[in-house]
């Protein structure tokens, strides 16, 4: 069962006439189940359990901060007259965003048949998830009185007897997130029925036996549901494709449909969710490179497949690059005064060394993957991949607390700092969301081994008929 | 493993193998025997199964059509029903129903539901999920979803002939051919499950129900408040103590030179120019509506209403008017009352009554040019009707309080004071036009006798002056027309000339 391509660890190089391997090695269907199923199987690594018990004591951090929010009402954060977004939605903005990449992986880079998604998008799927809870943590402590937050739905409420503002996109958004949210954990879930069968046929304990049987619903791999499980996949990638694009949309018509310069631009919807898939990438390579390190994943997550994202990310970088450029432009054409202030405020005023943190990290730092040492060298996307991250929460925070903090009426003009409250949430919003993950790790099949699988038979395949090699 | 089965229903055979092209080959063979109650388990997705099978397409993408068609409806519905027609407000003038605002919702609850219709439609065609299979019982078939394909023929299957169906399976390439048999683990539920599971609704409804008790059960306690919300009112009671203030009370004092409403205690008489006391002997009704107009009236404004009108139209009425005014101004006139009333004068009353009161001012003036047909002439302060013994002072305080005729009451915008200070002036005025030398002291005759031979004087150099200025203006009349005779004569000369030459 030796594929076609060599041994050896680096993938990346091109061969002319011939398709690289996707999973490396003299790997069998067994090898892959064996490497994928182990990481659950055997007591965790010690850096797991360090980097679980730093991550449980920041979403404790975060906890403790939420209910002292609660108890104590919003003012503990630094959101005061005329900047009343703040850090919450800055963090709610980067989260949603960081999301948008586990979603793109997993149905649009299903429905263009790029086979070499599966041994990535397991982990994607779960990042958007988790991405997701921690950014919906967010407007709902903002609202204020957080026990009320269920306001939002339109619920038929005997005390009020009132509905809901369709026609706000704060009220989108609510729709937009919670639909998001909904259908991607459908996704990830239904993805992952097959592989929690596998880890109930090789369950040695009853316990861990009964609940991964209850998790995988009874699968037996029939190929009649094997059918109906690829329709249904097709079919919410088809779904889920479209809605990636509108959860970004909608988030960015949060801002796009006031009228506070600086905000209210047609570009918004395009740039955000370019910037969402900038982000999410680089969060991507940000958890992959430790975790195929720490589980020994590096035959299945080759360097191929961080080749790849490093290519989105260079592509979305220079997209999210020439709207930065595109909005400045705008601004002088359009001859709005407060509009071109509104962009030199940000570039030259009181915020101008966010600004420019956010070029370096959005705009240069990914060009550094023009260069092919860059690109198939893992600690050094790693680095890259966490300077995205950087400026792409400094884009949010530039958008959001530049514009409301100068807008037409000089006399309403304040600078915004933020208080120890809004320092720890930001951090415990990373506590909560690499709990989640290591969690994931630990107990979830990391990787998508049944179309890991599908694409080694379809290449094993290849090299028995086609190339006639084995 | 056969001994062991044989008293167990067999459910169907089953063969193993071990890559996916004799899987394949295996499955087309069953097909073309005729075979078609067959299935192949797979550890993924084996894309020419289902023909290799003869599987028919799923309808799934069909429930997944009417699912999200059903959620455009729903949510275009809701929208509609919810901010167009229940509960209206208008928001930066868009429509009730706006329908471009209701698209993303729209979209949002289209995928909603069209997901949820693919996800649990799918597990429903499939029959998951299901928890219990006889295919299971075969230990072996563990590794389905690992590294084996299994090929499976049901006895349901109208061909089936168990010799019959190991041997085909075999010579497809099949290994470790076996008979799926009954499942023999316990079909009961553990005990212990069951009581984990009622201990836990059991449990998961106590805080329901307490929630559910404490909105149907009255009870003299307050409230049980996790979050206060507006609930309490931080108000305090009358008499209590607060540390508030630096007094300790918590029921605050009036703030110094508050008037309580119908605490009024003004000087009526001075207010409304009318001898309070006898009106009340004569007309106590009009006395009472007055006491209470002025002491409701936080500014003393009270009006008077129709009383005036009869009071003040002509002389008829005037004998009719059996009003107690108060004859004199109460104020204790000197120079710097009347100074303060020629200014008030000067300010509201000269534009109509000119200022020398007789009644010609700018507006009359204008008025009376422009014809104006419903403007009644102001009066002038000079006709001896209007004079101190047949109009008192209290009924000229009066007529500027409420106005007369075309004139509006001046309440609101002159203080009593003034009123009184203009009354002053207005009887300084009259005095002026009617005074004799004699009136003035004596000290002060010389100078007046002065001034006024100045003026005569004046007035003859004027008048003077002017006739000049005409038989001047005459003058100069009669030399240009004589020029200009002078100058036609000159042109009719010429051109008679220009005419004779032309010839």
């Amino acid at each position: 069962m030796a594929l076609a391509v060599p041994t050896g660890l680096d993938n990346t190089k091109e061969r002319p006439g011939e398709r690289a391997p996707l999973v490396l090695g003299d790997t069998t269907y067994h090898d892959i189940t064996e490497m994928v199923s182990s990481i659950a199987e055997k007591p965790p690594g010690r850096a797991w359990v360090l980097g679980f018990i730093v991550a449980f004591a920041l979403l404790n951090m975060l906890g403790l901060c939420i209910l002292y929010l609660i108890y104590t009402g919003v003012g503990v954060w630094g959101n005061r007259a005329p900047i009343f977004w703040g850090w919450p939605i800055v963090n709610f903005v980067f989260w949603v965003g960081i999301g948008h990449a586990g979603t793109l992986i997993s149905a649009i880079l299903y429905l263009f048949r790029q086979e070499w998604r599966t041994s990535i998008n397991r982990a994607a799927e779960a990042m958007t998830i988790f991405a997701v809870v921690c950014a919906g943590t967010f407007p709902g402590i903002h609202v204020g009185r957080a026990w009320l937050a269920y306001w939002l739905a339109p619920y038929p409420s005997l005390n009020l007897w009132m509905w809901p503002q369709f026609r706000s996109p704060l009220l989108w958004d609510v729709f937009a997130v919670s639909t998001y949210a909904t259908v991607s954990l459908l996704f990830w879930y239904m993805g992952m029925v097959p592989d929690l069968a596998t880890f109930r046929d090789r369950s040695k304990n009853k316990w861990r036996r009964m609940a991964y049987g209850i998790l995988c619903l009874g699968w037996s791999g029939s190929s009649r549901h094997w059918m109906r499980y690829e329709k249904a996949y097709a079919l919410l990638a088809a779904f889920a494709a479209p809605l990636v694009l509108s959860v970004h949309t909608i988030v960015s018509f949060d801002f796009a449909v006031s009228q506070v310069p600086g905000w209210h631009t047609t570009i918004f919807p395009p740039y955000f969710v370019a910037g969402a898939i900038f982000s999410g990438f680089a969060m991507v390579i940000t958890l992959m490179v430790p975790a195929r390190k720490i589980f020994s994943l590096e035959k299945i997550i080759t360097l191929r497949h961080l080749d790849n994202m490093t290519r989105i990310i260079l592509a979305t970088g220079m997209i999210v690059g020439l709207a930065y450029g595109t909005e400045f432009f705008i601004a002088w054409y359009g001859q709005v005064p407060e509009e071109k202030f509104a962009f030199i405020n940000r570039a030259f005023g009181p915020y101008a060394w966010a600004y420019w943190t956010m070029i370096t990290c959005n705009v240069i730092s990914p060009n550094l993957f023009w260069f092919k040492k860059v690109r198939t060298t893992p600690w050094m996307m790693w680095v890259v991949s966490i300077f995205v991250n950087i400026g792409m929460w400094f884009e949010r925070f530039v958008i959001t607390v530049t514009s409301l903090s100068r807008d037409y009426l000089p006399s309403a003009w304040a600078y915004f700092e933020p208080t120890w409250v809004d320092w720890a949430m930001l951090v415990g919003s990373f506590g909560l969301f690499f709990t989640l993950f290591l969690l994931f790790c630990k107990f979830m099949p990391v990787v998508n081994m049944a179309e890991t699988k599908a694409t080694l038979a379809h290449e094993l395949h290849l090299s028995h008929s086609g190339h006639g090699g084995h | 493993m056969t001994e062991q089965t044989k008293d167990k229903k067999v459910h169907g055979v089953v063969a193993e193998y071990t890559d996916v092209d004799s899987l394949m080959a295996a499955c087309r063979r069953i097909r073309d025997a005729g075979y078609k109650r067959t299935d192949a388990f797979t550890p993924f997705p084996v894309h020419g199964i289902d023909d290799a099978l003869g599987i028919k397409p799923t309808v799934l993408p069909w429930i997944a059509l009417g699912a999200g068609a059903t959620g455009t409806m729903i949510a275009l519905a809701m929208q509609i029903w919810m901010n167009g027609i229940d509960y209206q407000y208008i928001i930066s003038g868009k429509p009730f129903i706006s329908l471009p605002a209701f698209i993303p919702v729209a979209f949002e609850l289209t995928i909603l539901l069209a997901s949820f219709g693919t996800f649990f439609g799918m597990w429903a065609l499939n029959g998951l999920p299901r928890f219990s299979n006889p295919i299971f019982t075969n230990p072996r078939f563990d590794r389905a979803t690992d590294d084996t394909f299994f090929l499976y023929i049901d006895a349901k299957d109208p061909q089936f002939d168990q010799a019959g169906v190991e041997r085909l399976l075999g010579d497809a390439g099949g290994e470790q051919i076996t008979a799926v048999v009954d499942d023999d683990t316990p079909t009961k539920i553990p005990r212990f499950l069951l009581t984990a599971i009622v201990s836990v609704i059991a449990l998961s409804m106590i805080p329901a129900l307490i929630v559910a008790k404490m909105r149907v059960t009255t009870s003299d306690k307050p409230r049980f408040h996790i979050f206060m919300d507006m609930d309490l009112s931080p108000a305090k009671d009358a008499q209590q103590t607060s540390t508030l203030f630096a007094d300790l009370r918590a029921m605050r004092p009036d703030v110094p030179g508050t008037v309580a409403r119908g605490a009024f205690d003004g000087n009526l008489d001075y207010l409304t120019g009318i001898d309070m006391e006898e009106l009340s002997m004569t007309d106590a009704p009009r006395a009472q509506r007055l006491v209470a107009a002025y002491a409701q009236g936080d500014d003393a404004s009270g009006q008077e209403g129709g009383d005036d009108e009869s009071a003040d139209s002509g002389d008829a009425a005037a004998q009719t008017d059996k009003t107690p005014w108060l004859k004199y101004n109460p104020l204790d006139v000197d120079m710097d009352v009347l100074q303060r009333g020629q200014t008030q004068f000067g300010i509201y009353c000269a534009t109509c009554h000119g200022l020398d009161g007789r009644g010609n001012g700018l507006v009359n003036q204008r008025a009376q040019r422009i014809l104006a047909t419903a403007w009644v002439p102001p009066s002038n302060m000079h006709d001896p009707t209007l004079y101190q013994d047949q109009y008192p002072d209290g009924k000229l305080f009066s007529t500027i309080t409420n106005g007369v005729r075309k004139m509006a009451g001046y309440a609101s915008q002159i203080e009593p004071e003034d009123r009184w200070a203009i009354v002053a002036y207005v009887r300084a005025l009259q005095k002026s036009q009617n005074a004799s030398l004699d009136e003035v002291p004596s000290a002060d005759r010389g100078t007046i006798e002065q001034e006024v031979a100045d003026v005569k004087q004046q007035l003859k150099e004027a008048a003077e002056a002017e006739r000049q200025r005409q038989e001047e203006a005459a003058a100069k009349a009669a030399a240009e027309e004589a020029e200009q005779a002078e100058e036609a004569a000159a042109k009719e000369a010429e051109s008679a000339e220009a005419e004779n030459t032309e010839e």
